[in-house]
């Protein structure tokens, strides 16, 4: 009997050092909530899109929502961003509820979706201060192009950019109104390494100025690299959240190994190392 | 709770403002609002300048006698000159009224006519004909015919190709723009997710289309104007009361296009994609561009068809606008045809309003 007791003992001890790091990861800055959602669920016609999730988002955090296509990550955030309205669930923003705030979330949320577009016709410059008409904001459109390395795109049209510069000029528009929070929808999807490892910069900038982030990613080195906190989503259903160190702490405490012995350097290391991390002069694709 | 809602007035500015510089950008919209019309225009002034004249063919070294020296003499008698063969390949291939011949003698002409044009072979026979009959009345000294016609001009503006044709150049750029660039644009903003990013700022779903629909309108205004000065400058055009005829020339646009507007959405709302969207918009302009007094005048359709196509939107607008340029009416003495444009509206946007999808 004792030892079976001694067991419980040493799990219940892992339970709460899991949990206190979950705690750390969750109230990184002052312990404050901006992103509550309690039992959100969407149906369409005749399918579960998000099932009854709950989870919350930290000041000052970069929360990843992972999963493989189709798993209810993009549905998910868009709710959040008044997008689309939920089924049922009750969501909250920035201490607002999103279904009767939803023009206050709007001006205080900044927005990079998947693959949405911009006026073919307008260039970078005229798309910015369009944007600073729609969100009631003065901008200068030279400063956001400066910082996000697109200065020289200024008279540029969006539809001459290619992949990398139109990914970090749709982030750029996110910072138009100085938001607090963030929702970034595969920010790096379809980049190159040199542009991907750029764009962690960019959001690591972005984190450090003290905005909070979610964004969603089926890159894991991705997440690795930036995440405070994840939750891995299947089928509409959140299966796991903690930080990217717990959740490897407990699949190896379960006994997991890998196959292979790890190497110290991946092949992107390989890559960036040959290649060098500067941007490219990227071609319109 | 009560949602507050933002003021709309800033991105009502930036949507409407920027929108116009996209359009004024966009190929589609500069060629089917601008150089189109005013293609057509020089188009169909080249061909309505030569339509009055009866081409007449006589061979060079028959050019002489009485015969040839009256219809010489006539305005709208075009002689053409070249070899018997040559005049007589083109009188077959319909090119030529017909051809004179006074191989027997000055004094027994012979007009060669071919059903390759049967209407100019009318006219060139009747022309010749006359000028026939009116020299052997003076050979046989007939001062006092027992029949004579006599022929008064009436004073009165002369109506000329481009009295009919601009306003229906006019109508032809508001309904491409009304309907279909705003059908094309605002299904090319909901398919690349423009649209979307745009939801996520303080924007409202009408804020987005009122700002559309007032650069569209800025568009029209300019086209109507461009239209007019190009037919001025190069067609002579006269605006009957000057500036106010050109005043309401503009209002009339304003009112076609917000009634047009309403079919554009419509499509917009609709279609899913551009593929879809053709079809539909083919079918409600082409039809209207060929009918409603666009081109031809509705007069020339057949008799039964007449009082169907007088109702088609653009049959309206086309009317007005004329009573407007050619009769020099005021805008209250056309009621029925605005009342008519206002049904119009009226459908097209309680049919936009329950079927437009956002997405």
């Amino acid at each position: 009997m004792s030892w079976l007791f001694q067991d419980s003992i040493i799990a219940r001890l892992h339970l709460a050092l899991v949990s206190l790091a979950r705690y750390n990861g969750r109230f990184m800055e002052n312990g404050k909530v901006v992103i509550k959602v309690e039992n959100l669920a969407k149906t369409y016609e005749d399918t579960v899109a998000v099932d009854n999730i709950s989870f919350e988002v930290g000041e000052g955090e970069i929360f990843g929502l992972l999963g493989p296509n189709g798993a209810g990550k993009t549905t998910t955030l868009e709710i959040i961003e008044t997008l689309r309205q939920p089924s049922s669930g009750k969501i909250e923003v920035d201490g607002l509820d999103i279904v009767h705030h939803s023009w206050e979330i709007k001006s205080r949320i900044g927005v990079q979706l998947q693959e949405a577009g911009f006026y073919p016709d307008l260039t970078l410059v005229e798309l910015l201060k369009m944007f600073g008409g729609l969100y009631q904001v003065r901008v200068n459109p030279i400063a956001v192009l400066r910082r996000f390395s697109l200065e020289e795109k200024k008279k540029s049209f969006w539809q001459k950019l290619s992949g990398g510069q139109k990914q970090r000029f749709s982030i750029a528009t996110t910072l138009i109104h100085d938001p607090k929070i963030i929702f970034l929808d595969e920010p790096t999807t379809g980049l190159d390494p040199q542009a991907r490892v750029n764009l962690w910069d960019e959001i690591r900038k972005m984190h450090k100025e003290g905005r909070t982030i979610v964004l969603t990613t089926h890159y894991m080195q991705e997440a690795e690299e930036l995440c405070d906190r994840v939750a891995v989503m299947d089928q509409g259903k959140i299966i796991k959240i903690g930080t990217p160190h717990d959740l490897i702490e407990e699949l190896l405490a379960s006994g997991f190994k890998r196959d292979q012995e790890v190497k110290k350097a991946t092949l992107e290391d390989v890559f960036l190392h040959l290649t060098g991390r500067h941007l490219r002069e990227e071609s319109p694709s | 709770m009560k949602k507050r809602s933002p003021n709309q007035l800033k991105p009502f500015l930036a949507i409407a403002y920027y929108s116009l510089k996209a359009q004024l950008r966009n190929r589609a919209t500069v060629f089917f609002g601008f150089v189109f019309p005013l293609m057509f225009i020089a188009i169909f002034g080249l061909f309505g300048s030569n339509s009055l004249n009866v081409s007449i063919g006589i061979p060079a070294d028959q050019q002489n006698g009485p015969v040839y020296q009256a219809l010489s003499g006539i305005k709208a008698v075009n002689i053409v000159s070249g070899s018997e063969d040559e005049l007589d390949d083109k009188l077959t291939q319909g090119r030529l009224a017909g051809v004179l011949l006074s191989d027997k003698g000055v004094a027994n002409p012979r007009l060669f006519i071919s059903q390759a044009n049967a209407q100019q072979a009318a006219a060139a026979s009747s022309i010749v004909s006359g000028v026939v009959d009116k020299l052997n009345l003076r050979v046989a000294n007939i001062q006092n015919p027992p029949i004579k016609l006599d022929i008064e001009e009436v004073s009165g503006r002369t109506f000329r190709f481009i009295d009919f044709f601009l306003p229906g150049m006019i109508g032809f750029a508001l309904l491409s723009t009304a309907i279909t660039s705003t059908a094309f644009g605002l299904i090319f903003l909901k398919k690349t997710l423009v649209l979307k990013r745009i939801f996520a700022t303080p924007t409202k779903g009408l804020t987005i289309l009122f700002g559309q629909g007032t650069a569209r309108l800025v568009v029209v205004l300019a086209q109507t104007l461009v239209i007019v000065l190009v037919g001025i400058l190069a067609y002579k055009f006269s605006l009957v009361h000057g500036a106010l005829t050109l005043a309401e020339m503009l209002v009339l646009s304003v009112i076609g296009l917000i009634s047009f507007l309403g079919f554009g959405l419509f499509i917009a709302g609709i279609a899913a994609d551009e593929n879809t969207a053709a079809p539909i918009a083919n079918l409600v302009t082409l039809p209207q561009f060929l009918v409603a007094g666009t081109f031809f005048p509705i007069d020339a359709l057949p008799s039964w068809v007449q009082p169907v196509v007088k109702l088609l939107p653009l049959s309206f607008f086309n009317t007005a606008m004329r009573k407007i340029t050619v009769e020099g009416h005021f805008l209250d003495q056309m009621v029925w045809e605005l009342v008519g444009l206002a049904v119009w509206a009226v459908i097209a946007y309680i049919v936009s309003s329950r079927t437009f999808r956002w997405e």
